[in-house]
């Protein structure tokens, strides 16, 4: 038995010490091999090897090697390696992972010849985004998302509401109203809505009440104004009229499983939403919709990027690469197969389906301040919100009330901004 | 219980030698970097800022820093109940499957053993969608026979009873191993000779096996404890800390601070608090199981 | 019945109950490994799936370089398993059975760094990674880990109670201290080498955090990371994490059941009768 044992251990070692043999890099040829360094909220690394692989084999002498790595530490691996002195040739960020990391990147003005030639063919939320404090512009935006509110339209059919017709104009007074009678004709169903549990998502229905993290001019935290703690108190008012499940802010569960399970009539989440409902929501019908009026409409738009870094291995190579898949072809390509809005404004994407959804979530893009863009943007912000986020279910909890909230975060925040 | 002869060995060579594989990678991996660590704790330092050096002042906002107490307070609940109750259930699971005389004995073992062979990501996913308010089977179930749903993971206390449970859950097996191996080192003609006295089932209990078993008892429970004190996973899977700050233990605020926040310096000031706090805490249960680790 | 009969009965009883209880989260993870995604949210929830499905599986294998990272993690959980297991007996050895100066000191320094939560040192940690050239190398997660506080701990509990008179004995027949350490404690170590074995197997197996620190190179990732991969921004790819999740058990299980003989066939019979 023992030797069994051995015997077993010593062949499994034999078989994966070959694997990982074959794994080791080849030195002798002068080929570049791209790091790049990658997550995925759903399909999105397939998808992009597969767009690029016209280019890669145009391209015999580069190779990628793509490293995915968990979302939730992703922004810690990247820091390690920056810091380390080892950062990846390329890397996939988000909005949050720029505002952490934007002093790493390496512009895109020193490779190119014409800057704003390039910057003009992206939209101008992810031109501002992708900007440094120097007005250097230091990633490609790959895809453009936004917060919206898609809806179970089977619920309010049930209670003779037209959703589409109402939507248009109604205002978050208006939705509690309709919201109560969909509930009433679908005993099923549980809640009116479910908002992420991420600040992003708050602040969506924050701005539409006029409030705001920071100053005007960005100088210092301020978010301790009338509009947030407006939207604080409503906040909890709609979790304790169980309009809003507690379960997603209290207790980490995901609203987009409530709304594929069909307890929830509608969810406020990012445009990719759409693709998860896409695929598995088979027992009623969906559909994106304007979200309600607060004093104002507004959405929070986002993105995603490639860049690379200051001090990467590859750079030439590696500013090559993201030109091309930032053009228009491989753009288009790759919104398409990811359900992404493109970030090009020449883009024409036509998606296998939902294109009408997409086009509500342009809309509220179009409505929204520009304001919103440079708070998200905020290294310091990016340093308080998760304290925002636990702030704000303490009102929710009832621990502290919506002024508290609001002076706490403030007390919290200024140190970042001195 | 001690015994063995307390003959020991004086050498010097032969035992660093043995010692040095392991000395050379804690030193290298651990104390230095830990060193540094300290060093950190009076600096102000971000991932891409330069060091500031502050003395003290991490150590003085450590003191009025609410949350920090809170997720102190937190991880003494935490490790008290779950420390205490892992040694029970351990105990009683390894009671039940120590003798080798029952059938299925052996598979039993591994039955209880499995969860202990999951990593704790994946046993905080399972567990979600077991104790999830509106998806988890159990509410599901309850509300199926017309009950209400039970709040596990939203209700400020029954969320870290929940995780207690969990985390009791996955690691008991472990230590029912540790357990039965040490209830097999003891000799069985003391049951016997027990026996023969005509001593009652608890009496043999308390008089025999408690006694004999304790260092081993002293093994779970620092073990046990130390991993109490550095639940991290679970924590950060099954509520994220939440709700509010009910399940927040101090690991999870060092490590917000540290790679959220971007205070390092801070961060280290935490961490240097709770590794006293650990020592402390180790230190008293060495000292309250007297002299029995002193084996000179 | 008779009394015995019943005491049997109600014993079998508790046991069958309390890993009932045990074994459900997990028989639920593996069985909705087998559901297709729709499923697994569609009220009524469905504990056996009502359609089984292999695609799960067969779509998570596709993913990413699936036997690179099998092997990887099986290569690194192998041979970190021998060496956890000899460095760490020798260690326990030396503080079980030896006075030296410094002893009581290395012992508590040890035990101490069994304290410091990994995620606050890890900065450090990755820097001296870094000089010593072991980034993006399997031995990076193989050799920082292998010297775990835990092993030797136990180790030295186990080795504690060995009898001195048999290292006496053998020392006064002429031998060596290497050769009384791998002719006579490791032969009447196997409990405690099957025990750590076993640990460090799962430890290593389970790792998450070091390869996360030292791996950059997708070809050196291990499952763990394959795992979490699946966990994206704000949407899980549950499908694949269940059925992934459910792979990477079985080379666990498979060892536990390989060594179980030994880990739980006794400490060597009249250890501790000395």
């Amino acid at each position: 038995m023992k030797k069994l044992c051995v015997t077993l251990m010593l062949v499994m070692l034999a078989v994966t010490t070959l694997f990982a043999a074959g794994a080791k890099e080849d030195a002798s040829k002068k080929d570049v091999t791209l790091s790049v360094l990658w997550f995925n909220d759903g399909n999105e690394s397939e998808v992009f090897l597969k767009t690029m692989d016209d280019y890669l084999k145009a391209n015999p002498n580069i190779t990628l090697d793509l490293q995915i790595v968990a979302y939730n530490e992703y922004d810690q691996k990247l820091k390690l390696m920056i810091s380390g002195g080892n950062p990846p040739d390329l890397a996939r960020i988000t909005t949050n992972t720029l505002s952490v990391v934007v002093d790493s990147l390496e512009p895109i003005d020193n490779h190119v010849q014409d800057i704003e030639a390039v910057k003009k063919q992206y939209l101008p939320s992810m031109v501002a985004f992708a900007s440094n404090k120097d007005g250097k512009f230091v990633a490609y935006p790959t895809e453009a998302t936004a917060n919206g509110m898609l809806v179970n339209k089977t619920a309010f059919n049930n209670a003779g509401i037209d959703v589409d017709e109402v939507s248009k104009t109604w205002t978050w007074g208006e939705w509690e109203t309709i919201i109560k009678k969909v509930l009433a004709a679908n005993p099923k169903m549980k809640y009116g809505l479910a908002v992420d549990f991420t600040p992003h998502r708050f602040s969506t229905i924050m701005y539409q009440w006029g409030g705001h993290f920071l100053n005007a001019d960005q100088s210092s935290i301020n978010f301790n104004n009338p509009g947030t703690i407006e939207t604080l108190k409503w906040f909890k008012h709609v979790h304790d009229a169980a309009l809003l499940p507690k379960s997603v802010w209290l207790g980490s569960e995901n609203p987009a499983e409530l709304f594929q399970a069909g307890l929830v009539a509608g969810h406020i989440g990012g445009s990719w939403n759409i693709n998860t409902y896409n695929k598995n929501v088979k027992d009623f019908e969906w559909k994106a919709v304007r979200m309600p009026k607060g004093l104002i409409n507004s959405s929070v738009p986002g993105g995603k990027f490639v860049a690379s870094f200051k001090g990467s291995k590859n750079q030439a190579e590696a500013f090559k690469f993201m030109a091309a898949f930032a053009d228009k072809t491989h753009n288009e390509i790759y919104s398409r197969d990811t359900f992404n809005i493109p970030s090009r404004n020449d883009a024409v994407v036509t998606y296998p389906s939902n294109s009408e959804d997409f086009k509500v979530f342009l809309e509220e893009l179009k409505v929204t301040p520009a304001f919103t863009a440079d708070e998200w943007k905020n290294t310091n912000l990016s340093k308080v919100t998760t304290y925002i986020r636990e702030q704000i279910v303490e009102v929710l909890l009832g621990n502290i009330t919506a002024e508290q909230a609001a002076a706490n975060v403030d007390t919290k925040g200024a140190p970042y901004f001195k | 219980m001690k015994s063995h002869s307390k003959g020991n060995f004086h050498q010097t060579a032969a035992p660093l030698l043995f010692l040095l594989p392991n000395i050379l990678i804690f030193g290298t991996f651990i104390i230095i970097p830990a060193i540094q660590g300290l060093r950190m704790s009076f600096t102000e330092w971000g991932v891409f800022t330069p060091v500031r050096f502050i003395g003290l002042d991490n150590f003085k906002e450590l003191i009025a820093d609410e949350v920090f107490w809170k997720t102190f307070s937190n991880t003494l609940v935490y490790s008290f109940f779950t420390v205490s109750l892992i040694m029970v259930y351990s105990l009683a699971l390894a009671l039940l499957l120590y003798r080798n005389t029952l059938k299925g004995e052996k598979l039993f073992r591994s039955l209880f053993y499995i969860p202990s062979l999951l990593s704790m990501i994946t046993v905080g996913i399972a567990w979600r969608f077991i104790l999830g308010d509106e998806m988890g089977i159990i509410n599901y179930l309850l509300r199926q026979s017309g009950g209400e749903g039970v709040r596990w993971l939203t209700d400020t206390t029954l969320s870290m009873v929940s995780i207690i449970g969990v985390s009791i859950w996955a690691q008991a097996g472990y230590y029912m191993v540790v357990l039965i191996a040490g209830l097999q080192a003891i000799p069985t003609e003391l049951y016997e000779a027990s026996r023969i006295d005509g001593a009652s089932p608890p009496k043999t209990f308390f008089f025999i096996t408690m006694p004999l078993l304790k260092s081993t008892l002293l093994v779970v429970m620092v073990l046990a404890t130390i991993a109490s004190f550095k639940a991290y996973e679970l924590i950060s899977v099954m509520t994220k800390g939440g709700p509010g700050y009910a399940t927040k233990l101090i690991v999870q605020q060092v490590y917000q601070v540290a790679f959220l926040e971007d205070r390092m310096g801070y961060a280290s000031a935490m961490s240097i608090a709770l590794m006293l706090i650990i020592a402390l805490f180790t230190l008293l249960q060495f000292k309250l199981n007297g002299k029995e680790q002193d084996h000179e | 019945m008779s009394k015995r009969k019943v005491s049997v009965f109600l014993h079998y009883a508790i046991l069958i109950v309390l890993s009932l209880v045990t074994l459900l989260p997990v028989l639920w993870v593996v069985l909705s490994s087998f559901k297709p995604q729709s499923e697994l949210f569609r009220v009524p929830l469905t504990f056996i799936p009502k359609a089984w499905t292999l695609e799960n599986y067969l779509s998570s294998l596709a993913a990413g370089n699936f036997p690179v990272y099998f092997s990887n993690t099986v290569f690194v959980a192998v041979v970190s398993t021998f060496i956890t297991v000899l460095i760490n007996l020798m260690a326990g050895y030396a503080l079980a059975k030896y006075i030296f100066t410094g002893r009581d000191l290395i012992f508590t320094i040890m035990i101490a760094t069994l304290m410091i939560p990994l995620q606050v040192i890890m900065i450090p940690i990755f820097l001296q990674l870094k000089g010593l050239g072991m980034l993006n190398s399997l031995w990076g997660i193989i050799i920082p880990p292998a010297a775990t506080p835990t092993g030797v701990f136990l180790a030295r509990q186990y080795l504690v109670n060995l009898p001195d008179s048999l290292i006496e004995a053998a020392r006064i027949d002429g031998a060596r201290e290497h050769t009384i350490f791998f002719r006579l404690i490791v032969p009447m170590s196997k409990p405690i080498v099957a025990t750590l074995a076993i640990f460090s197997f799962m430890w290593r197996w389970n790792d998450y955090l070091w390869p996360l620190i030292v791996i950059t190179d997708n070809r050196r990732q291990t499952i763990q990371q394959a795992l979490a991969n699946f966990v994206g921004q704000l949407q899980i790819n549950w499908s694949n994490l269940l059925a992934m999740t459910t792979i990477a058990i079985i080379p666990v299980i498979i060892v536990f059941l390989a060594f179980q003989r030994f880990f739980f066939s006794g400490i060597a019979a009249g250890s501790v009768k000395g």
